[in-house]
């Protein structure tokens, strides 16, 4: 079908499709910059090894022992009766490190005043979650910290 | 998309009309020489190109003798994009001095330079300064052997200098010898006294153009020419143009990075046939052609005064060209125009394959 009139006029074609272009280029070039200056690094870790396997096994009851969790922090911990938890020791509300209070068994997050009992579970104070509580194995020496359900594969030395 | 509240709110408070005056009324003669204006154009975009990828590089690059090598190894192997970064802004400087070079000859043997505009040919000349020190500063932040070895060529070479030589060098280094210190110093030019200076100069030099318009060449000027509208006409062309050298730039930093070198070892010898970027051959060869001693005088010293008298002279040609001044043709300084550039030819030249 052939209509008489044009439904846009040549100068709102072009400038459409210079608009177009122009959006779409700085859209591109803008991304690129975007990316290089918001880095993926210091992405948290599936896994971290341990070596000192026996620091970390032979802690007294009701204390704790830290480790890097990447850049974050990590906490080995003994519980009062004998159990031992690998977690992270980064408060569920505003990612503030927590402390173990060990007279009252809990752990503390001063920053706003968090509280989590000795499972991590989120009892007092702001915190909208548990804390996340991590698996450990013990292979050839060295002690394996993993977040749960990840499955670790060394590499072959 | 009009906006016209928008526009409204702001002619209430400011009167811009004068300037959208100007803007109308803006004319660029068309000629056979004028290919040469965009030379200036082409510079100022590759510089707004080195602010940007300059100030990403900052947020990963650590001014630290110990960190340095290795936080631009990082950059290029780890980040997001910095190899291509790192790259451009290596190639982007490469061609933005490259530039400032033509642009320079081309004031300089289309008489640009002449009265009115000594002031823009002043400011230009600063700017071409500053650049070198740009690169030089920049190169030093590789923290390789081959960077850490140059500047200390350079950096050495100022020390030659009759009377302030050793004071110049001592400010340059930060100490008697090229270390941490220098790298420091070198980063505090490099990412903030040099760019203020540059912003300030081209703010004055884009101005200074403003008031007098596009110099028309000698030969020219009893000429008719037809004259065009800087706004659209210019404009479009001068972004063209930038898009084009966007395209070469990205195509060379793509296809050839530029290599980082070992980390510098101040204790190690400096690596086989060390050479200065090619911007700095001509002054590397001219050094290179004196004599340790003449007449028992220090031939190094004398070398970097004939040097500076040289580049001052060059600086100065606006007041000395008296016939061009007054729109006469003056011969003689077509001929210091040529011989200016066939001498940085040449060396760059023979710097480049000796």
């Amino acid at each position: 079908m052939k209509i008489n009139y044009s439904l846009i006029t040549r100068r709102t074609f072009l400038n459409t499709l210079l608009g177009g272009w122009l959006l779409a280029f700085l859209s591109g070039s803008f991304l690129a910059l975007f990316k290089f200056a918001f880095p993926t690094l210091g992405k948290e870790p599936d896994f971290v090894i341990l070596k000192n396997v026996d620091d970390y096994m032979n802690i007294p009851p009701n204390s704790i022992k830290p480790f890097a969790w990447g850049g974050k922090l990590g906490i080995f911990f003994k519980r009062a009766d004998g159990a031992l938890v690998a977690l992270k020791g980064v408060c569920s509300h505003m990612e503030c490190n927590i402390a173990y209070k060990p007279e009252e068994r809990k752990f503390y997050c001063p920053c706003h005043k968090g509280w989590f009992d000795e499972t991590g579970k989120n009892i007092k104070g702001p915190p909208p979650k548990p804390l996340e509580i991590f698996e450990y194995t013990l292979e050839e020496g060295k002690l394996i910290v993993a977040r749960k359900g990840v499955k670790v594969e060394l590499p072959k030395a | 998309m009009n906006c016209q509240r928008l526009k409204d709110w702001f002619d209430e408070r400011y009167d811009i009309a004068p300037l959208r005056k100007f803007a109308r009324k803006k004319l660029v003669p068309s000629h056979r020489y004028d290919l040469w204006y965009y030379t200036g154009g082409i510079v100022l975009f590759l510089f707004v190109l080195q602010f940007i990828t300059g100030m990403l590089l900052s947020f990963y690059y650590v001014p630290h003798a110990e960190h340095a090598h290795k936080s631009i190894i990082e950059i290029v192997t780890k980040l997001n994009m910095g190899w291509f970064f790192r790259s451009l802004h290596h190639w982007g400087a490469q061609l933005a001095i490259f530039t400032l070079f033509v642009h320079l000859f081309a004031v300089l043997l289309l008489k640009a330079y002449r009265k009115p505009r000594e002031l823009l040919w002043f400011s230009g000349f600063i700017l071409l300064g500053v650049s070198l020190f740009f690169g030089l500063s920049g190169y030093l932040l590789l923290w390789d052997e081959r960077a850490f070895a140059a500047v200390k060529v350079a950096t050495g070479g100022a020390g030659a200098f009759p009377l302030a030589g050793n004071f110049i060098k001592a400010f340059l280094r930060g100490g008697i010898d090229v270390t941490g210190e220098t790298l420091t110093r070198f980063y505090a030019f490099h990412v903030a006294i040099l760019p203020l200076a540059t912003v300030f100069l081209m703010a004055l030099h884009v101005f200074l153009v403003q008031i007098h318009g596009m110099s028309v060449p000698l030969s020219l000027k009893d000429a008719a020419l037809p004259q065009e509208p800087f706004f659209p006409n210019t404009v479009y062309k001068d972004f063209t143009v930038w898009l084009v050298i966007l395209g070469i730039v990205v195509t060379i930093a793509v296809l050839f990075p530029p290599e980082i070198g070992l980390k510098a070892d101040p204790l190690a010898a400096p690596p086989e046939d060390i050479k200065p970027e090619w911007y700095f051959l001509f002054l590397f060869q001219t050094l290179k052609l004196f004599p340790g001693d003449i007449l028992g005088l220090n031939g190094e010293t004398i070398a970097v005064v004939l040097v500076a008298a040289g580049i001052f002279i060059l600086f100065i040609l606006p007041l000395l060209d008296k016939k061009s001044s007054r729109e006469e043709k003056s011969p003689l300084f077509n001929l210091i125009g040529i011989v200016y550039l066939v001498y940085f030819l040449v060396m760059t030249i023979v710097g480049y394959f000796s």
